[in-house]
């Protein structure tokens, strides 16, 4: 009631001024919009790392030599196996391939096609594989990186690895890996296990590491002391290990932009700070036309800080639904770059909507707490003009 | 009972620095219901700070000043808006509208804190327009309006609240003859209201009308009463 | 420590809290000044000066106020997010417990929102009267409040300096919980006895709020305040999390329980609040609102429903108690 003709009045004067707000906005939504999109790319890729991480193993078992991983014996599988509590003992193999002449590598994966596989994310790549034509003849699954370049370097249907003995294995190019996948996926190559191993000169007996479950979490301490006195050269990584890792590599990737970040806000507060503190004439006259009329000291601070919420709250949807567009529907060309960059082979990842809720209110407060904080002092000093100084 | 006593009511500007002036010397003055006064005289003898005296835009730095029954000289903002926004309606010699806007919106815009419903504002927003003689124009930017329609339309947003007394400040300054003798005649309805009416003004013209109770004259500060 | 300090929300937290500070400082200043020269009797356009300042003062105090109630669920989320870098931590319980700045801090963020609130009260009253009555107090009060704000301003810096990665905490089982053999509840009391002190409290509360019994409703506040948390944290919140060993005031709190925390503290301490400063306002400043009294009844009676609204579900659910 009070309040509707207060809005209204509001509006007619927000849409009449509106050259006057005009910069403010503008700079406040590609402020919003730039922060917005990073954080979207970073939260999209986080979360979709910690969907592939969930679908792994919970526990990997390598060798070591002088510290180093090096290959891992087959025969540790059945020891490993045997321990209480432990399931889904597999074992993996894959190892980086060079394409020497220019020194881009894919990412070779054994999979025994057959066997059940602990890591789902593989499942969820292989898909729908006709496993008989596939196995009929040396094939491999690869990854669309690997696809644009090999196809750049005419090899369209089939491939030819130099094993590390000298032979060469002509292996056939059966299917490429779905473009969701493309994260991880990009310069990966599947092929069937024994072909992997000929591929990276292993030995039967030998595979790059052992993967398994543990489905009881409170034995996990145990199993990993097991593990150690089972073997000495052993070095064993949980997968919690590995999402804490991620985490805190997102949060430390994400903090230290908000740093810099920061920079760009208290330089934006400086400056409405003092585009609103250089009160023009006019606005000062309307204030005081307003307080001579019988507005009071109050009723003119509610104005402002109705005004000063209107510019955040437009900028701010506006710069997040710009930056929704850009990240989840243009896929967020150039800046994708910036986080996926240096990558192997040229990447062209699909971001999967996944925006915490949190995440909004985080970029809110970031925003509308420094601006108006900033335009608060000003809109004190412009509300508490004398009237009659004003209208001379 | 008078509506308006100023006692003893000095204004001195800047005081306390070398350059300080002193507006208003020891006025006493005693103004009853429905009159019309003229404060008449040259600029710089005071009646402009008589005026925003009396509508409480600022305060004097000696004296009472109470209108109505309510001692107005140390009101605090809150309060001194409310007395502003109930009990005067002000007019400036240049006109003081918000330029960006209609007609109408600078007329509601006295009622805009009012606890009034918007069909309750607009009626009287209508009515007021109407008296003053600009309804034609609601939707007008007021930029876009002549001097003596401007005038009218300060007029109007000066009425819309329905308040006893009017003051204005050397109203006809900027306008025609033409547009002086239409704001004269407005005067005349308004005092048949039974409005108080006061306005300050160095047109000898006013000095002559029918209606006006009397006339003060102001020089250097002081006033001959 | 680098990481929890780079962790997104600490930074919107700590940045925000920063710049609130930075205005409260400007208000103190303008706050001590107006202590020092206020003189609403004289007519100098000093005095007028000083009145626009005081404008000053209480807007920055509003929007200080209006936001410090946005972070206090903010900061709850951060400690909440933090759990996932927190060893040991599975909810903010944990968190809150990494170093001895957390609990304190919590509670002063409590109480500063309480005084705040009193202190725009105040304000209200002494801007409505025609001769700021109460300016002096409200001021010096503000001086006070800014103290604690100070505090607060150290702890949250010390607080999310002082956390550490490197040793696990303790989670809220064994914090709260029943685990180790311990009972939590102070006094020897038991479940049912708890409860029956809770409806009682309640009950009384009620009572002395309709019969005008201000003194005694604020005792009754503040006792029922303690039963309530217990009863919360060591009864309905077992029914919340359908897990009789699940004793845990932050849990509630995030989203697989539907944040339905932020709804049963919040009425609490909204019911409290409107409580308290009404007590207060009447026993200093004789000021009586019905509205308030309406408030705080709503507010605490839905605190009330909704608390034993979990319990009756489970049982029709499932027809036993846990």
């Amino acid at each position: 009631m009070q309040n509707s003709t207060f809005l209204y009045f509001l509006t007619r004067l927000l849409f009449k001024q509106k050259s006057k707000h005009i910069g403010a906005v503008l700079i406040s939504i590609l402020i919003i919009f730039l922060l917005s999109a990073v954080l979207f790319i970073s939260t999209s890729l986080q979360s979709t790392l910690m969907q592939t991480l969930k679908n792994q193993a919970d526990f990997t078992v390598t060798r070591l030599k002088a510290g180093y991983p090096t290959q891992t014996p087959l025969e540790w599988i059945d020891k490993i196996s045997e321990l209480n509590g432990v399931s889904a003992v597999a074992p993996r193999v894959y190892g980086q391939y060079f394409f020497t002449p220019r020194e881009k590598s894919f990412l070779i994966i054994g999979v025994d096609f057959f066997e059940e596989q602990n890591a789902q994310i593989l499942k969820e790549i292989i898909g729908n594989l006709e496993l008989k034509p596939f196995l009929s003849e040396d094939s491999m699954l690869v990854g669309e990186g690997v696809k644009i370049f090999l196809n750049a370097h005419y090899f369209k249907k089939y491939f030819t690895f130099k094993t590390p003995q000298g032979k060469f294995k002509k292996v056939h190019i059966h299917k490429m890996l779905a473009q969701e996948s493309n994260l991880i996926a990009n310069d990966m190559i599947l092929m069937p296990l024994k072909l992997a191993q000929e591929i990276l000169g292993m030995e039967e007996e030998e595979i790059t590491d052992i993967a398994f479950n543990v489905p009881n979490d409170a034995e996990w301490d145990n199993i990993i002391s097991k593990l150690h006195l089972m073997f000495y050269d052993v070095r064993v990584v949980e997968k919690r290990e590995v999402q804490k890792a991620y985490e805190n590599l997102y949060n430390y990737k994400g903090g230290l932009f908000l740093v810099l970040y920061l920079i760009t806000i208290v330089t934006f507060m400086l400056i409405l700070y003092q585009r609103y503190t250089m009160v023009y004439s006019t606005e000062r006259k309307e204030i005081g036309i307003l307080r001579a009329i019988g507005w009071s000291i109050n009723d003119v601070l509610k104005l402002k800080f109705y005004e000063n919420i209107v510019i955040v709250v437009v900028s701010f949807v506006l710069g997040v639904v710009l930056a929704y567009g850009y990240v989840f529907i243009l896929d967020a060309p150039l800046l994708s770059q910036i986080f996926l960059g240096a990558a192997n082979l040229e990447n062209s990842v699909v971001f999967i909507p996944s925006i915490p809720f949190g995440l909004l209110g985080s970029i809110f407060l970031f925003y509308a707490v420094p601006f108006l904080a900033a335009v608060l002092i000003p809109a004190w000093k412009i509300a508490v003009t004398s009237p009659k100084e004003a209208m001379l | 009972m008078s509506i308006i006593v100023i006692e003893n009511v000095s204004k001195v500007y800047h005081e306390g620095t070398s350059h300080a002036f002193e507006a208003l010397k020891s006025i006493n003055l005693k103004i009853e219901k429905s009159q019309t006064v003229i404060l008449s005289g040259v600029s710089g003898s005071g009646k402009s700070t008589l005026l925003s005296l009396i509508a409480a835009l600022d305060k004097p730095s000696t004296g009472k000043i109470i209108v109505a029954g309510e001692a107005i000289s140390k009101l605090p903002d809150l309060h001194a808006s409310k007395y502003r926004a109930k009990t005067i309606g002000v007019i400036f010699q240049h006109f003081n509208l918000l330029e960006s806007l209609s007609v109408e919106e600078n007329v509601m815009a006295p009622l805009i804190h009012s606890r009034l419903s918007m069909t309750d504002i607009k009626e009287k927003v209508q009515h007021s327009m109407k008296l003053a003689s600009i309804e034609h124009k609601a939707t007008q930017e007021v930029k876009a309006l002549s001097g003596g329609e401007k005038q009218r339309c300060a007029i109007a947003r000066a009425l819309v609240h329905d308040p006893e007394i009017m003051l204005c400040d050397e109203p006809t300054a900027n306008l025609d003859k033409t547009n002086t003798l239409k704001f004269i005649e407005i005067l005349r309805t308004l005092h048949s209201m039974g409005k108080t009416i006061i306005v300050a003004t160095h047109d000898p013209l006013f000095e002559s009308l029918d209606f006006v109770t009397h006339v003060i004259h102001m020089e250097d500060g002081k006033c001959d009463e | 420590m680098n990481e929890i300090l780079l962790s997104q929300e600490v930074i919107v937290y700590l940045f925000s809290e920063t710049l609130l500070y930075g205005l409260l400082f400007v208000a103190f200043l303008v706050t001590v000044g107006l202590i020092k020269q206020w003189n609403f009797d004289t007519f100098t356009s000093k005095q007028f000066t000083l009145e626009n300042r005081s404008y000053l003062v209480t807007i920055i105090l509003f929007f200080v106020f209006i936001l410090k109630i946005i972070l206090l669920p903010y900061f709850i989320y951060t400690i909440d997010n933090l759990s996932n870098i927190v060893p040991g931590a599975m909810c903010g319980a944990g968190v809150i417990q990494a170093n001895v700045y957390g609990y304190p801090l919590l509670a002063l963020k409590i109480i500063i929102l309480f005084l705040a609130t009193l202190w725009l009260t105040i304000n209200r009253l002494d801007v409505k009267a025609k001769n700021y009555p109460y300016f002096k107090i409200k001021s010096w009060f503000f001086i006070v409040i800014f103290l604690f704000l100070s505090v607060e301003y150290l702890l949250d810096i010390r607080y999310f300096t002082q956390i550490d990665t490197r040793n696990p905490v303790t989670c809220c089982s064994i914090i709260f919980g029943q685990t180790g053999g311990s009972n939590g509840l102070p006094f020897h009391l038991d479940i049912p006895k708890l409860l029956i002190l809770f409806y009682l409290f309640f009950l009384l509360q009620i009572l002395t709020i309709l019969t005008k019994r201000v003194l005694l409703s604020l005792v009754s506040s503040i006792g029922f305040a303690v039963v309530a948390y217990y009863a919360v944290v060591y009864f309905f919140g077992t029914y919340i999390y359908q897990l009789p060993t699940h004793q845990c005031p932050f849990c509630m709190l995030q989203d697989h329980y539907y944040y339905v925390g932020y709804l049963i503290w919040g009425l609490l301490l909204l019911g409290l609040f409107v409580t308290i400063n009404h007590a207060m306002m009447q026993i200093f400043f004789k000021q009586n609102s019905t509205k308030y009294e309406k408030t705080a009844l709503i507010r605490l009676s839905l605190f009330v429903l909704l608390c034993s609204l979990y319990v009756v579900v489970y049982y029709l659910k499932n027809g036993v108690f846990l």
